[in-house]
Order: C-alpha cells, then structure tokens, then sequence
C-alpha cells in the first residue's frame, strides 16, 4: 500500500509533507512524494532544486519510511502528475496542501487541489499551513 | 549508432555549405551579367564587388566541405534557454513553420486580425502550450490590440480581410 | 560652440516629457528583454523599429538608447539570480554574483551591479563625449581610401577575433555582403541579384533582416532546443549595500571601467574581454581574495561596471565613425538608415541635435536605470516565470507584425522567412551572427568608398593605399589575420601551463591559476587601447595583446569545472 503526497516547496507543501511522513509511518505505508512542474518556464519556484530535494530526503530517511521521490517534467498539471501517480502506486490516500483563499479568489485562480479533490479514486486528505 | 548520428550531422553540413557555394556562384552569374559601361569616373564598375564577394562564398564553401571531411564540426550556439543535449526538435520547429507560412498565406485575404490571431495560436500551441481556451484567448486579444494599436496608434493600417467593415 | 554647450542643448531636447517618457520606455524594456531569457537587445531594437516610425528620429533613438543600457543590466539580474547568465558578457558577473545571492547576499549584489553600472555608464558616457568630437574632427580629414581600410579592419576584427571558427565567420560575412548587393546599383543604375523580381529591386530592407536573422532564427532555434526542466531564483528584497559593501566596490567600479571604455571601441572588442579581466585584477588586488569563489563584492562591481564602460565604448566608433563594433549598434545604425540618415563622421555636423539629445539622454537613462532597478529587482526576477510558449510566440508574432508593418507586403515575410531559416541555420552549424550584420550594413558602404577611392586616383589600384592612415591600417589588419599563427606558437611554448590548469583540482589550485595571468594580460590591454584610439594598431603591439587575449575562453571552464566540484563534494 502507499500515500502519496503533492509537494511544492511552500508552507502548505511542508505541512502535507509532514503529515504525509506521519500517516506513512503511521500505516507503514510506502509514501511517494511528487514534485512536479510543467517545465514551461524559465523559472518555477514550485519546482524544488538539488538541495530541497537532498533536504527532503534526508527527512525521509530520518523518519525511516520506504518512500520514492518523483519529479516528472512532462509538461501535464501538477494534479494530474499527482492522479497519475496515485493511479500507478494504487495509492490508499493522497495527501495535499491548501491554500487560505476567499471564494473570489477561487473563482480566479482555478485549483490543482479541487482537480484532486474531485477526480482522485482514493480518500484525499487536504492539509493547511499551520 | 553514434557514428550514423555524426555521419548524419556532417551531412547536413556540407548541405551547408552547398547552400554558400550556391549563393557564391548566384552572385558571380548575376555579376557577369551586368554591363559594365566604361567610364572614367567609376573605373571600379559593379562588377567588382560583387565577384569579391562571390569569390569569398564559393572559397568559403570549399573550405568548408574540406574542414567538414576532415572532421570539423561548426559549435552549435549556445544560449540562456538552449538546450544542446537533445537533438533538434522538428516536432516544434515544424509547426511552427507550418503556422508562419500559413501566416504568409492568408494575411493579405484574412486580414491580420484572423492570421496573426491564428499565427500566435499555432506557435503556442506548437511550443507546447495546452491551455487552449486560455491560448484563444490570448491569441485573439493580442492580434485586435496590435490591429487597433497600429491605426490609432501610428496611423498604419494593417489589412481588415474577412472582417473589413466589422472592425 | 563647444561641446559643453551642446551637450546642454542635447539636455534641453532630451529632459522635454515625451523625451523622458520614451527615455523612460526604453530603460524598462530595455531591462524586462535583458531579463527575459532568450531576446536580447539587438533582438529588441530590431523589433520596436518598425514601431517607431510614427516617432521623431530623435525620440526614437532616445528609447534604443535606454534599451541599449537597460538590456545591459537585466542580463546581470538573471546571472546574479540565477547563474544563467544570457550573454557572454555577464559570464563574469555570474561567477561570484551568483555565490553571492545563495550566501543571501543577493540585495548586496544586486545592488553593487545597479550602481556599479551607474558609474561606469555615467563616466563612460563622458567619455564619449570627450572623445567623440576628437575623433570625428580627425574622421573628417580622412579620404575615401582611409575609410575602407577601416571599414575592411571592422571586417576583418570582427570576422577573425570573434566565434571558433574563423572560416564559418568569413562565411557568414559572405553572405551579409551578399544580402547587401541585392537591389539596384546606385552608381549604373542597373539591377543587382535581383532575378526579375520587382520587389526585390529597392533592395533588402535592413530592418526585414535583421528581425529575421536576430528574431525569427532565434527564436526557431530555442524552440529546437527548448530547455525542459525549470530552475528556481534566489528570493530577493530591494537591493541595497552596507558601508563595507559601498566600501569594497567603488575602486572596482572605477578600474571596471577603466577597462570597459576602450575594449567597447575596438572592433570586436566587446564586453568578454574586460570584464574578465576586471575580474582577475580584483581577484588580485582584493584584501579578502578568501571570498572569491564564495561571493566576494569586487567581483560583481569590477565586471559589471567594464560591462557598461564598454557599452558607453561602443558608442564612440558608432556616432563618430559610422562603425558599428556590436549587434546592437549595427542595428542602430541600421535604424539611421532607416530615417533617411548617414551615419559617419558628418553626423554630428548634419545631426547635431540628434546625436547630442541622444548622448545626453544616455546620461538620464542611466539614472532612471538606477532608480526604476533599486526598487524592482523583485518584480524583474518574476518576468521569468512567463511560460516559455508565450514568450516565443509572441516574438515570432511581434517580428511578423514588424516586418509586415513596414511595406504592407506579404513578400516581406517570405523573405523574413527564408532570412529566419537562414538564421537558424548559421546558429545550428555555428556561423556567427555579427559577420553577417556588420557585412550587410557595411558592405554598400564599404563598395562607395572603394569606388569614390578609385575615382579619385582615376582608376590607378595604388589609390587605395594613397593615404597614410590607410597603410597603417591595412598593417593592422595583416597583424589580426597573422594572430593565429602567433596565437599557435605562443601555445605551443606553454604546454606546461595548460597541464597544470587540466591537472589542477578543487578551486583553490584553479583560482590561482587564474591569477597568475593578469600583469601581461593588463599591460596588453593598454597597448591594445592605446593601439585603437589612433585607429591603426602596429603589429607588435597587437600580437602579444591578441596571444593574452583568449585567456579567459580557455581558463573559465576550469574555473567553473572546479566550482561544481565543489559543490559535488559539499
């Protein structure tokens, strides 16, 4: 079984990674963290760099879960990199990170998180920056 | 396979060079044409310059194909957002060739609106982008702001096509 | 008058609003292109000309101007920022700048590069104005033969020094030329690489080339090479210096300068040169030489200060001589052109509103680049999270509308077309894209002045060589074309100095290597200054200067190489 976890180098992302860690452990679960960009810009500041990504790992292992760690550049959504990931893993739970929005800003921006909520076969658990 | 790669890349640069070659010696057989009426305050005539310079791009053409067969390889240029570890991508440059020319084609009937409209739309699209509503968006927004831009603007009136009378 | 009285007419026109406001324009864009990967200002001049015709000449070269300047210093943002550094001009910059920024000092080193770029820009300009009379008073007195022989040593600098290959530069020269003979014959009047073809008769419109070669080739060329994987900038206040820092940089600014000016006259001297070797002085002269390598202060502000001291450089050949020495100025002088004006030593006696409101406008853009780019670091550091898609449509829809725009004619864009595979081409087989401008926008020029040569010694060849500027020049151009020979015997004695640079290991043995270049290097660069400013450089002076010269093409990558062993072994 496994959890995977969206995870953008933001607070939201850190507190999804967190409580994905936890919930692994918890089931001892494989956890799979996905970090995905669409690669269509020069710079994408949700896109974790070397060193994150050493950073991260070094938390992973600390906590001693079976993890992979994935960052495909294949042009798509991070939501769909995430479903897709879910999909391929035959994920129990995907974990993901929320941001505070008014409805007005909502309605704008669109959202990777309700893409998830609304088309992921498995339980999402939605998580808030502290 | 590296070899049929290379072998590849070299070929395409001797084609190069028969493109220099050929506009070298398009310069020397235009040149020969001219008539060189003699005249005592343009003893140099216009003939001169041009065999220089199509002299210098059928030697240059020679050089090459010799510098390409002994191996020579031009540097492909470098850049910010250049790539060089993966091949040229026709998959790109292809349609958005195909979006230039179609460009070219129908500008003068369509009118900028719809072919600049349908030029920006095809690039993006060629360059990978998949927001397409998004995209047409952008696209149409772009080519009316120009349109209107240039005439009120800078008083230039670019082509209404289709749509001569609406805007 | 004297100039100090022109040049405060040239205040006058320059400081009116709307002057100020295309100052203005010009600076922002200027810096946004310079920040955007993959448009640079040649690219971007090239682009807004056709947008300018509705605009007084005067305007109009007051926005390149700030273009000019602006693009300058958004390449020193993304390579502090980032570490891709856009030109090879800001290669230097990205060494420690870029150390800087992931220290968390990327305020200080942005800031550093801003002022820095001030300073140099500002004296820089005053340079101009120093020399620029001089030289055209002296310009002036020369004959038809003494101009080509400069305009052949343009050629030639720009075609041997530049790029790898030097036949792949006579090539794409070759072909500048060639562009610039189609279209009628101004002395016989007959047609020329015509081939029946009534719209090709007036000839290739300069602009419709350029945005081929520098827009339409560039960006198809991007697109076959689209990089996939994004990068991440260094967050960033407003920038801003601590007393050390103030401290620390302004001697640097000063000797970047110092190198800057006189590299940016030469033909073909650029931008490389000087900033390395801004770099490796203050390397040298440092008293905390234990910082280079980490993000030491000096070696932001030296090079970016010779940065925009050779860009100020570049100007003085281009206003007083007609001579461009880099893409941007070949297109601004294309732009002269375009409004119907001759550019050469009669320009500031024909134009001397023009060309003194465009000097002084320099000084203002300057100082707006300095306060817009304080206060927006931030915001430029944003431009780059525009998706690549976007950007490259719409260069390529830009360079259309500007190309139709012109004549109104569908042929404009097939030649646009065909000049932009061209481009395309030259970038995938490795022609340099200078040759190719400077022969277009020279070459006609180049053939009057052989012609008028001729007529004046009534056909006799030695008239070419009548003139005693003509023969030193033609001396200095034997001595650029005889460098590679020189250059091959020089490497050939100092094989031991290039094993131990392979051989060398981890920064420290790198970094020093580095500096045991710079007293030769420096003394070259004087006589090499000195050499151009009499605009006919003696070959003994030239050869040694040329032998130090690609130093730094040789040594970067080892000095790189040993900074991601470092950051392997971190």
């Amino acid at each position: 079984m496994s959890i995977v976890v969206g995870y953008i180098p933001t607070p939201e992302g850190e507190a999804a990674f967190e409580r994905a860690i936890a919930e692994a452990s918890k089931a001892a679960a494989k956890l799979v963290v996905v970090n995905s960009s669409r690669g269509d810009a020069v710079v994408d500041q949700r896109f974790a760099q070397e060193e994150q990504i050493a950073a991260l790992q070094s938390r992973l292992d600390a906590a001693e879960v079976e993890h992979v760690l994935l960052q495909p550049l294949r042009g798509h959504d991070a939501a769909e990199e995430v479903l897709d990931a879910a999909e391929s893993h035959g994920a129990e739970l995907i974990v993901i990170g929320l941001r505070k929005r008014s409805p007005v800003g909502k309605l704008i921006m669109g959202s990777t998180a309700q893409r998830i909520l609304l088309e992921a076969r498995c339980p999402v658990l939605a998580v808030k920056a502290g | 396979m590296t070899t049929i790669a290379s072998r590849l890349k070299g070929r395409a640069e001797l084609g190069f060079a028969a493109l220099l070659g050929a506009v070298g010696a398009a310069v020397l057989i235009d040149a020969s044409r001219l008539a060189v009426p003699y005249s005592q305050s343009d003893p140099v005539g216009p003939k001169t310059v041009p065999f220089i310079v199509g002299g210098l791009l059928v030697v240059c053409a020679v050089l090459l194909v010799v510098d390409v067969l002994r191996g020579g390889r031009g540097e492909a240029e470098g850049g910010e957002d250049v790539d060089l570890t993966h091949p040229t991508d026709w998959r790109t440059v292809l349609p958005l060739l195909a979006a230039f020319v179609l460009n070219i084609l129908i500008i003068d009937i369509a009118g900028w609106v719809i072919s600049g409209a349908l030029l920006f739309y095809g690039s993006v699209w060629a360059l990978g982008s998949r927001r397409y509503v998004r995209d047409v968006i952008i696209s149409v927004a772009l080519s009316l702001a120009t349109f209107y831009g240039f005439y009120l603007g800078l008083g230039i009136r670019l082509p209404a096509g289709f749509l001569t009378g609406v805007l | 008058m004297d100039t100090l009285n022109l040049l405060m007419q040239g205040f006058a026109t320059a400081a009116t609003p709307m002057n100020l406001l295309y100052a203005f324009l010009g600076v922002l864009l200027g810096t946004a292109v310079g920040v955007l990967p993959g448009i640079g200002p040649a690219m971007a001049v090239a682009l807004l000309l056709p947008l300018t015709y509705g605009l007084e000449p005067t305007s109009a070269f007051i926005m390149f101007a700030g273009i000019y300047y602006g693009g300058m210093y958004g390449g020193s943002t993304t390579s502090i920022l980032l570490n891709t550094p856009g030109e090879s001009a800001t290669v230097i910059t990205a060494i420690e700048g870029h150390r800087m920024a992931k220290a968390g000092r990327a305020a200080q080193a942005l800031a550093t590069a801003a002022i820095g770029s001030f300073v140099a820009g500002t004296i820089g300009t005053a340079l101009l104005v120093a020399f620029a009379p001089p030289v055209v008073d002296f310009a002036v007195s020369l004959g038809p033969s003494s101009y080509l022989a400069i305009m052949v040593l343009a050629f030639i600098a720009v075609t041997a020094i530049l790029g790898s290959s030097k036949l792949r530069g006579f090539a794409s020269l070759g072909l500048g030329l060639a562009i610039g003979l189609v279209g009628i014959d101004p002395v016989t009047g007959q047609q020329r690489l015509v081939f029946g073809q009534p719209l090709l008769a007036d000839g290739l419109d300069v602009i419709v080339v350029a945005v081929a070669i520098f827009a339409v080739g560039e960006a198809l060329w991007i697109a076959a090479h689209l990089r996939r994987n994004p990068l991440s900038t260094i967050p960033v206040g407003r920038p801003w210096m601590g007393k050390q820092d103030w401290k620390r940089s302004w001697k640097p600014w000063l000797r970047g300068t110092a190198y800057g000016f006189p590299f940016g006259a030469l033909p073909a001297g650029g931008a490389e040169v000087p900033t390395f070797l801004s770099y490796v002085t203050e390397k040298r002269l440092s008293k905390h030489k234990e910082e280079f390598g980490h993000g030491a202060i000096e070696g932001v502000a030296g090079p970016e200060a010779a940065n925009n001291a050779s860009a100020a450089g570049t100007l003085t050949p281009m206003l007083a001589l007609g001579l461009p020495t880099n893409a941007t100025a070949a297109v601004m002088l294309a732009a002269f052109t375009q409004y119907g004006i001759q550019p050469g030593p009669l320009l500031f006696d024909n134009e001397p509103d023009l060309v003194w409101a465009l000097i002084a406008s320099l000084f203002i853009g300057n100082t707006l680049l300095l306060l817009i780019n304080l206060p927006l670091a931030p915001l430029w550091a944003k431009l780059l999270q525009i998706p690549r898609p976007y950007l490259y449509a719409g260069i390529l829809f830009f360079a259309t509308l500007g190309a139709y725009a012109v004549n109104l004619q569908a042929f404009d864009l097939a030649i646009l077309l065909v000049l932009g595979l061209l481009g395309f081409a030259m970038r995938r087989f490795g022609l340099p894209i200078l040759p190719l401008v400077i022969g277009l926008i020279l070459g006609p020029r180049a053939e009057g002045q052989l012609r008028k040569a001729l007529q004046l010694s009534g056909g006799d060849v030695a008239g070419l060589w009548s003139e005693p500027i003509a023969i030193g020049v033609y001396i200095a151009v034997a001595a650029l074309l005889a460098l590679p020979l020189v250059l091959a015997l020089v490497r050939r004695r100092r094989p031991q100095a290039a094993a131990a640079l392979a051989a060398a290991e981890g920064p420290t043995a790198a970094a020093a290597a580095v500096a045991e270049e710079p007293a030769t290097d420096r003394a070259a660069a004087r006589d090499r200054a000195a050499a151009t400013d009499q605009a006919a450089a003696p070959d003994q002076a030239a050869a040694p200067d040329r032998a130090a010269a690609p130093a730094p093409e040789e040594r970067q990558p080892h000095h790189k190489d040993s900074h991601s062993h470092e950051k392997e072994s971190l």
